[in-house]
């Protein structure tokens, strides 16, 4: 049900032909094993708590969502609707995994999940994001975050 | 989300994305990618499957420990076992009749169909101890009349400074559809995304009624109100073929 062929064929077409941004550099940064790493998700579904702005349009901007934020404390904002919402309307770990990832670090499998995690709206433009995304590292850098999980939809 | 890898790891995080449209991922190259094949909008594939989460989850961080990159591209083997229909779903209301096509008659339509889930919404809210209804921060009932009146033609006004009205109808349509789809998902049956889908566009008269106001919007002289028609009111698969 996922891949492009069980797609309608036009949108098929345009999210594997959508022009996407072409770098120089290839960055690697290594790092201690999965058991000693700190995680942070970033996702793109344009998530917001409540009570915040949502994404308007294509904002580039991100949101901070904190690690013991509620469920019932967050709203999909993101502009598409061409991706399925019933999945997180049930679950948010399916696109935000923070409940999934407190588990795998009580199991001792990552070392400890970040304090705070963010979302971006994936349909932004990506140079627009650029400047808010380094920002983003100088926070995560200080949360001594050294793993983060990017979950698009 | 490759070109946030990229960024990131530019800047000294390490990061490793999940990548749902594998083409684009092999054109963005980020630094570490693992391509799941599950449906947009479930990166991490079923929800409430807490076990089958956390194998997605453990195969793209132990890409981290990978000592030979960048590029890594890896597949995950397994699909959703959720993608597929629950045969003892059934829809929480009878469909409330297709007789009526004029926009006066969808707009009186649906604000009499979304009382009728207010019951099914509520063991929702129960059962799962949130909602995804909020966007637009009105009560379903003015969100639902809010919405009907745009499609009397009345372009009320946007009902939050923040917003600009055509802002405020496409949060509306957000939130009318999130109370529909969450109030269809109640109980214990499992329905896949497409029997959902399926039920709201068809069978509704919520669904009728978007679908004609994105028709309508189209031909508006306000250029933000055409472009969220074309684009942010209906899913390109549920947009009827032209003719």
């Amino acid at each position: 049900m996922a891949r492009l062929t069980s797609l309608p064929p036009a949108q098929a077409k345009r999210l594997a032909e959508a022009e996407c941004p072409q770098f120089e550099t290839t960055p690697w940064v290594i790092g201690p094993p999965l058991s000693q790493r700190r995680v942070a998700v970033v996702s793109s579904a344009g998530l917001v708590v409540k009570g915040e702005m949502p994404f308007r349009g294509r904002d580039a901007d991100y949101r901070a969502i904190s690690s013991d934020t509620k469920p019932e404390e967050l709203l999909i904002s993101h502009i598409s609707v061409n991706f399925d919402r019933t999945g997180l309307q049930e679950d948010w770990n399916v696109a935000f995994p923070l409940e999934r990832l407190q588990e795998l670090a009580a199991d001792g499998l990552i070392g400890s999940v970040g304090g705070t995690h963010y979302s971006f709206m994936g349909a932004s433009d990506p140079v627009q994001m650029e400047p808010h995304a380094r920002e983003l590292a100088g926070r995560l850098k200080q949360d001594h975050v050294d793993a983060v999980l990017l979950c698009p939809v | 989300m490759s070109a946030l890898a990229h960024y990131l790891e530019e800047e000294g995080i390490a990061t490793v994305a999940i990548s749902l449209i594998r083409p684009q991922t092999e054109n963005t190259r980020p630094p570490r990618a693992l391509w799941v094949p599950f449906e947009l909008g479930r990166p991490l594939g079923p929800p409430n499957e807490h076990e089958f989460q956390k194998r997605v989850i453990l195969a793209a961080l132990q890409l981290l420990e990978r000592e030979h990159g960048p590029v890594i591209i890896e597949d995950f083997p397994d699909d959703d076992p959720r993608a597929q229909p629950d045969p003892s779903w059934e829809p929480p209301i009878e469909p409330t009749g297709a007789a009526g096509r004029s926009s006066e008659a969808l707009a009186a339509r649906l604000e009499t169909e979304i009382p009728l889930l207010r019951d099914a919404h509520a063991q929702w809210q129960a059962q799962r101890g949130h909602t995804t209804v909020g966007l637009c921060a009105l009560p379903i009932a003015q969100c639902g009349r809010y919405v009907a009146d745009w499609l009397r033609g009345c372009a009320p006004p946007s009902m939050r400074e923040v917003f600009s009205a055509p802002l405020m109808l496409r949060f509306a349509l957000d939130d009318l559809k999130a109370y529909y789809l969450e109030a269809a998902a109640v109980g214990a049956s499992k329905p896949s995304s497409q029997q959902l889908g399926d039920w709201l566009w068809n069978e509704t008269a919520a669904g009728a009624a978007i679908l004609a106001l994105r028709e309508a919007c189209l031909t508006s002289e306000d250029e933000r109100l055409r472009l969220i028609a074309g684009n942010f009111m209906v899913p390109a698969a549920r947009v009827p073929s032209p003719g």
